[in-house]
């Protein structure tokens, strides 16, 4: 068994502890908005944020998160800028990898609230879009960047229970 | 294709049907009868008794909310929202209020299909006329309502309106009487809207799609995320070899130690669609995924077990090679007399190596037997062709099989024939239970529908002047449509043979030739070693490579400028004038793309070792034209061969456009995928089976290597045509005459490796 908090709440899991976190959240807790795509942590459909960290969920054994606080798309709540951005430059397609490109994303602008087009490349490098709706995904980081006027405040439910 | 087009017409064929509007008690009730339906009962009467299972396409509740239904796969081209703004023009409602279903598989949808390109070309008509149907129905019971001739009343947002009297969609609704039906002549003549009078359609128009809220908070429902009550997860061993595998023993030793593993089934498939499989089951998907890894199978392989890229290289060479080989799908003037007179001919050979579809959600379906009817959970793209297969391989009537619709995350035609269904179905009956299968990405992989590798022969004809005289275009590929739907192949232009025209289109190209002769070869070394897919652009994707790259060829061999040459022969004659509606105007409006992306392109200065290269295309076919000429700006890395995508100039006509933000969307999303293909993604046939089963070796574009892009659409009030694919087609060849352009060199081998480039400027 393992205790971690994922979007503020402690969370016990009882899958193996050499299960890759990905289907616990998907299938043990039910928060189906984190995908599998590869599972070789190659695609970044499956990103969620470790403390804070986006961290490809499909290599990670939930074994190793005890007591670590994970948020995944759910735990956004509809809130974050770049949720607007994504839907004022109207990016997704089909829409699947759109979960794991805000989590990367997100912790790009905690970090870098102006990132040039370079960085973004850089940083979202590891994110697969099937449909190639890249230009849109650039875009729209650089929207919430300019929108959240240099520093982006992100809704961290885990800090509600610090 | 053309026979799949006109079998699809029909279903869509309307002026066969009545239309019926009725008063229900969710509101008002926008039906199709269906062609059996007696007509005994009024529009009313019928639809409030369902006296038949009617196909609702819209129905409009006491609020005035508008609720049009989908039967069409949506995957990332916002589809419902296109389609429920082609009926909101015509009903004049007001959008803000207007909602989208998707519905299940139901033979009263017709065939049920989303591919080609086709949803909106084939739809609009219809829906148009549902919505104008309503609009008249509407206007009938306002002028009523308000005491005034039907004449003097017009329709506007949610209104109907007569000099200073007005009564809302609503409150019509709420009170009036509707019992209306239109005869089938009345629906063939009903009035589309001019096109100025459109409000929520075209070029001007800005909205956003109905699905993408969903889509970024993680609430949009896809496949892969169905559960239902004590299901079981399973996952497939997949065999060696696509066809002919059998199973002769399997160890499970291993398999047991783990925990929730639930054992296998070995499958049997009275369909024929998968041959030699193991499914593993477990009470949790991890679980199943380590079970198959230590799972031990012995099989017996198929025939194609050792088969390589190479092979498949070499025998589409030796195919093309032959003179008379395959079925004449265009055979204009005298071909073999042009060559024979010719003073000099020009050969060119060119292939396309193996791609694969890897759209980003794995293959899974969940099967559930439920009240005496099979649900199938899947994204499916062809209901009508996979319905049938999951009927014959459970052995139970197609009426009894539904499939539910999900989001598709990533359709690119992988998603049409849904083999992956039947092994859940299967392993569902065998246990006795719910099963939901998921393949894994290299599963997915080795189970893909790949794009088959082509080689094309190219012969142009020279007189003696130097002058072009004839084209012959040969080309060898495995083809999708004999794989999975035989009964669409098309007969050649003499009356002998079959071909597939989704392996063929795009060799009928719009340039006046005097002497025209496009062969179409099937590889049956492919379809012996695995079933080739249609993947996004099909066969104008690999097609064009061969004819657009060529003709710079040929332009270049007269002294010519490629562009100059193609207008030349861009000259809308004869067979080249087009037909009204869809290809109205012809090789005139690739004319002028083609004039308008060289105009956009003319001043800009070419650094070293960088080109401008151009193509035309008109995909996905004759019948639905999409006119795109693609310039593509280059620069060559002398040293290493790289070659650098620095910008794409695009210029597409295609109609009118329905949802523009959509349309440009799908016109990014496919140069993209042009440029992938291209540049950078390919796989290899190795021992039967595809070498690059994950993206560590398979290597799609990612966002570092997208180019800048500059995208224009002409306005148009023409008929619309589909735009999902047809941006995919004329990327590599633009890129390819582009190198030349930069750097001398003739790159003929597609994806374009920097190796062969190098070796190219060394030589």
């Amino acid at each position: 068994m393992v205790t971690f908090t994922i979007n503020g709440k402690v969370i016990e899991s009882h899958a193996s502890e050499d299960t890759p976190l990905l289907w616990v959240i998907r299938d043990e807790i039910g928060l189906k908005g984190t995908k599998f795509g590869c599972g070789i942590g190659m695609c970044g459909a499956c990103t969620v944020h470790l403390d804070g960290q986006a961290t490809r969920s499909c290599l990670l054994p939930v074994g190793a998160i005890a007591g670590k606080k994970i948020t995944t798309i759910e735990g956004l709540n509809n809130e974050h800028p770049l949720q607007k951005a994504w839907v004022d430059e109207q990016v997704p397609q089909c829409g699947y990898c759109q979960s794991g490109q805000i989590m990367q994303a997100a912790t790009l602008l905690a970090t870098n609230p102006n990132p040039s087009e370079d960085e973004i490349a850089n940083y979202m490098n590891g994110n697969y879009c099937r449909c190639m709706a890249y230009k849109r995904i650039k875009t729209a980081i650089q929207r919430a960047a300019d929108e959240s006027q240099s520093v982006v405040n992100i809704f961290d439910p885990n800090a509600q229970d610090a | 294709m053309k026979k799949l087009f006109q079998k699809n017409s029909e279903t869509v064929n309307l002026n066969r049907r009545s239309f019926m509007i009725g008063t229900a008690s969710a509101g008002l009730v926008m039906a199709f009868a269906p062609a059996f339906f007696s007509g005994s009962l009024s529009a009313k009467e019928s639809i409030a008794q369902q006296a038949f299972s009617p196909t609702i396409w819209w129905t409009m509740n006491t609020e005035g909310g508008v609720e049009v239904s989908i039967a069409k796969a949506e995957m990332g081209q916002h589809i419902g929202t296109a389609l429920a703004r082609i009926v909101a023009d015509e009903l004049e409602c007001d959008w803000e209020k207007v909602s989208i279903t998707y519905v299940d598989t139901h033979e009263k949808w017709g065939y049920m299909v989303t591919g080609g390109s086709w949803s909106v070309f084939q739809s609009f008509k219809p829906l148009s006329q549902a919505g104008a149907a309503g609009r008249i129905a509407l206007i009938e019971a306002g002028a009523k309502m308000l005491g005034v001739a039907v004449d003097t009343c017009h329709a506007e947002k949610g209104y109907i309106i007569s000099g200073d009297k007005s009564v809302s969609y609503t409150d019509l609704v709420k009170k009036g009487e509707f019992n209306r039906t239109f005869t089938s002549e009345e629906v063939a003549t009903l009035p589309l809207k001019p096109a100025n009078k459109r409000h929520l359609t075209g070029l001007k128009q800005d909205f956003k799609a109905l699905d993408i809220p969903a889509k970024t908070n993680g609430t949009a429902v896809y496949g892969i995320d169905v559960e239902v009550e004590g299901m079981l997860y399973a996952r497939p061993v997949i065999p060696p070899t696509r066809f002919g595998s059998k199973v002769i023993s399997v160890d499970d030793t291993a398999a047991k130690a783990i925990k929730g593993y639930k054992g296998y089934e070995i499958l049997t498939d009275p369909s024929n669609t998968v041959e030699g499989w193991v499914v593993v089951l477990a009470d949790n998907y991890p679980s199943a995924i380590k079970a198959v890894d230590v799972l031990k199978v012995k099989y017996k392989k198929g025939n194609a077990a050792n088969v390589t890229e190479s092979d498949i290289q070499k025998e589409g060479i030796r195919l093309c090679e032959q003179t008379d080989s395959g079925t004449l799908f265009v055979d204009e003037g005298n071909i073999k007399k042009t060559q024979s007179d010719a003073k000099e001919l020009l050969e060119s050979m060119y292939t396309t190596a193996t791609a694969s579809h890897y759209q980003l959600e794995p293959l899974n379906a969940l099967a559930q037997y439920k009240d005496g009817n099979w649900i199938i959970h899947t994204g499916n793209q062809w209901q009508s062709l996979t319905l049938p297969a999951i009927a014959k391989a459970l052995e139970v009537a197609q009426e009894k099989v539904i499939i539910r619709p999900y989001y598709l995350g990533g359709g690119f035609g992988r998603r049409l024939f849904g083999d992956w269904t039947v092994p859940a179905a299967l392993t569902a009956k065998a246990v006795g239970k719910p099963v939901k299968l998921v393949f894994t990405r290299a599963d997915d992989s080795l189970f893909d529908q790949s794009r088959s590798a082509s080689v094309a022969k190219m012969t142009a004809s020279f007189d003696k002047n130097g002058v072009f005289t004839g084209l012959e275009h040969a080309f060898a590929a495995g083809w999708p449509t004999k794989a999975m739907a035989p009964g669409f192949l098309s007969p050649g232009v003499d009356g002998k043979g079959k071909f597939d025209a989704f392996s063929a289109s795009g060799a009928d190209h719009w340039y006046s030739m005097n002497s025209h002769r496009a062969r179409a070869i099937n590889n049956e070394l492919v379809q012996s070693t695995f079933i080739p897919g249609w993947l996004r652009s099909v066969g104008p994707g690999w097609i064009a490579w061969s004819l657009e790259s060529f003709i710079d060829e040929v332009a270049h061999k007269q002294g010519k400028d490629p562009v100059a040459f193609r207008l030349e022969m861009l000259d809308a004659k004869g067979k080249q004038a087009g037909k009204a509606p869809e290809s109205i105007g012809g090789a005139a409006r690739l004319h002028n793309v083609l004039t308008k992306v060289s105009e956009k392109v003319a001043n800009i200065k070419l650094g070293e070792s960088e080109g401008i290269g151009f193509s035309a295309s008109s995909g996905q076919e004759r019948t639905m034209p999409a006119w795109i000429a693609t310039a593509a700006h280059v620069h060559v890395n002398r040293g290493n061969g790289k070659i650098t995508l620095k910008k794409l100039y695009i210029v597409v006509d295609a109609g009118l456009i329905v949802h523009p933000d959509g349309a440009l969307a799908q016109l990014e999303g496919s140069a993209l995928w042009g440029t992938s293909l291209a540049l950078h993604e390919s796989n290899t046939y190795q021992n039967g089976q595809v070498s690059a089963t994950n993206f560590n070796t398979y290597l799609p574009l990612r966002m570092k290597d997208v180019p800048d892009m500059d995208i224009e659409f002409i306005q148009s009030d023409e008929f619309p045509v589909g735009l999902g694919e047809p941006g995919v087609i004329g990327i590599a060849p633009a890129i390819g005459n582009a190198v030349f352009n930069a750097v001398g060199v003739r790159l003929r081998n597609l994806p374009m490796k920097p190796d062969e480039l190098k070796k190219g400027l060394s030589t």
